[in-house]
């Protein structure tokens, strides 16, 4: 099987004015290769790219320079986006269908057999929960339900690669449920999926590999679980009865230290924690607790970003 | 490919009739062509003429105005909407999506037109008027002017806002019936700029008046059919030269 997605120096600086003149730099040489049956997210801040990387994917952008394949080909090819699902940040189907129509649209451009489109849209919008709305028409529909179609849509020709942009932004807890319920179904059927979010425990949840993006380049990049072990592991001392002075005095390494009412919170790395808790004792000083700090998604992605130089928001203007 | 243009088309046409701007426009049409019989009240001598002038005119009339209410409107709406993003990421290319949009648009106003053409010759059998076959040539040329300005429509549409789309449609419009006049009235100068300025107006943008064979019905007058022929390959050949234009800058777009 052909590599679903393969992204390789990918940039993409949009012009904008009257003139033309005024440029923002939103993708900077992406470099991205997703396997089969992998779960991938794209994660980072507003403007970091996320959407232009799968808009490039999807042929909706031209890319300034650099390549995109789908499957091996190009995404301006048609016959290869038969083999793609894609749901677009906010989806915004035809109001004047109903879901059932919207959805029977898809299975036609899909290329569904004639003799399947019903039996399948139906199927599609019964997993999903929208069976009963499914002659309603979508001007009706809350966002949740739309968010639904648009799945149903995505899905309903049996694509081997589904590409969701930003597909939990702004769902109540019940619709991220079942974005997430959806997402791991896909990759029970053997799917690929891309999503991009910047919504963190859901990456952490449902992604095998994740990549960070800021200001259009990738600054990490890895599985997710090999991205929180490589970090260095900290501890979290809490200690009592020793002011930060004297604490600080003991001459360790010392992350951070905060201080509340009258106890002191520490992070350090474990090698310094064992000598500092000997030191406090020896101080006559009390350790309230000593914990291994866990990592997460979140930290790597703070992490990521404060390290990035240019931290704007919505790409970086030219 | 046949399944995807027509599932495309067909659906441009469900919008239309769904939409209630079409409804009531083409409620308002089929008053303003029973309403024509009241004004012929007015005449004495030249009833049928003036039937056919007011009946004629005011079908082309609301047709021209759906025409480019539709056409001006219809890509950049799905763009600023996005309603685009789902189709145009599906197997898909961006010239048949566009052309087949075109093609339900022109189902849209074909079925209007054979509506109120209908109901016109319902009122003329009504009141005795003969229908001649140069009546039914002027009705047929509207489709052909429908074509020809839905066109510029989406040409404009395929990259500027609905606002310049639907401006730059109605100038052609005005352009494409008063261009024999202004290429006469620039002879006439002697001024080699403007002489030459009206035979680019004249040769350049679409000559409507070509397409209106209106007056002739008016005054059962027959067009020959080496005329009208040659005025239909013309729009077809025109409107097919605007669409490659439209599909070669609709490839190009970015949708943000």
């Amino acid at each position: 099987m052909a590599t679903p997605i393969e992204l390789h120096a990918l940039s993409k600086t949009y012009r904008l004015g009257f003139l033309m003149n005024r440029q923002v730099r939103a993708l900077d040489g992406l470099d991205m290769v997703i396997q089969p049956g992998q779960v991938y997210g794209l994660l980072g801040p507003n403007g970091a790219g996320k959407s232009t990387a799968i808009k490039i994917v999807m042929n909706l952008v031209q890319a300034t320079s650099g390549t995109a394949q789908l499957f091996g080909k190009p995404p301006t090819n048609t016959e290869v986006r038969r083999l793609v699902g894609f749901v677009p940040e906010n989806p915004a189907p035809y109001e004047y269908l109903t879901g059932r129509e919207f959805v029977q649209l898809a299975a036609d451009l899909g290329g569904v057999p004639v003799s399947e489109v019903h039996d399948r849209t139906m199927e599609v919008l019964e997993s999903l929960g929208m069976g009963r709305a499914a002659d309603l028409q979508i001007r009706r529909y809350s966002k949740g339900m739309i968010q639904r179609v648009a799945l149903a849509q995505a899905v309903v020709h049996r694509p081997q690669l589904l590409i969701l942009d930003e597909p939990t932004s702004g769902l109540d807890p019940v619709g991220r449920r079942l974005v997430r319920d959806f997402i791991f179904a896909e990759r029970n059927r053997g799917t690929t999926v891309l999503f991009c979010t910047h919504i963190i425990p859901d990456v952490e949840t449902l992604c095998d590999r994740v990549a960070v993006l800021v200001n259009g380049r990738r600054v990490r990049e890895g599985k997710v679980a090999e991205l929180l072990t490589a970090s260095i592991p900290q501890v979290e001392v809490v200690v009592e009865g020793l002011s930060e002075e004297r604490l600080r005095s003991f001459g360790r390494t010392l992350d951070e230290v905060q201080t509340l009412e009258a106890r002191l919170v520490v992070r350090c790395r474990g090698s310094e924690a064992q000598l500092l808790v000997g030191q406090v004792l020896q101080a006559d000083g009390r350790i309230l607790s000593l914990q291994p700090v866990r990592f997460t998604l979140e930290d790597l992605f703070l992490q990521a970003l404060s390290e990035a130089k240019h931290g704007t928001v919505g790409g970086e203007i030219l | 490919m046949i399944r995807s243009f027509s599932a495309i088309a067909f659906n441009g046409f469900r919008e239309a009739r769904r939409n209630r701007v079409t409804l009531v426009l083409a409620f308002f049409a089929g008053l303003l062509l029973l309403s024509s019989s009241l004004i012929t009240d007015i005449t004495i001598a030249t009833f049928d003429r003036v039937l056919i002038d007011i009946g004629l005119g005011g079908m082309s009339f609301i047709l021209v105005l759906l025409a480019i209410f539709l056409s001006t409107g219809l890509l950049s709406r799905e763009i600023e909407r996005r309603t685009i993003f789902m189709v145009v990421t599906k197997p898909v290319s961006r010239g048949l999506f566009l052309v087949a949009r075109l093609a339900g648009n022109m189902l849209t106003l074909t079925a209007l037109q054979l509506l109120m053409g209908g109901l016109l010759l319902l009122e003329f059998w009504v009141f005795k008027t003969a229908i001649t076959w140069p009546i039914i040539l002027g009705i047929g040329m509207v489709w052909f002017e429908l074509l020809l300005l839905s066109s510029v429509g989406f040409l404009m549409s395929s990259f500027a806002g609905p606002m310049t789309a639907a401006f730059v449609t109605v100038s052609m419009f005005f352009i494409g019936h008063l261009s024999g006049d202004i290429y006469g009235l620039a002879r006439r100068s002697k001024n080699v700029a403007l002489q030459g300025l009206g035979k680019v107006v004249y040769y350049v943008l679409p000559n409507l008046e070509r397409l209106n064979l209106r007056p002739q019905a008016s005054y059962g007058i027959v067009t020959p059919a080496s005329v009208w022929l040659a005025s239909g390959v013309y729009a077809l050949a025109y409107s097919a030269i605007l669409v490659w234009l439209a599909i070669l800058l609709f490839r190009r777009r970015d949708f943000r």
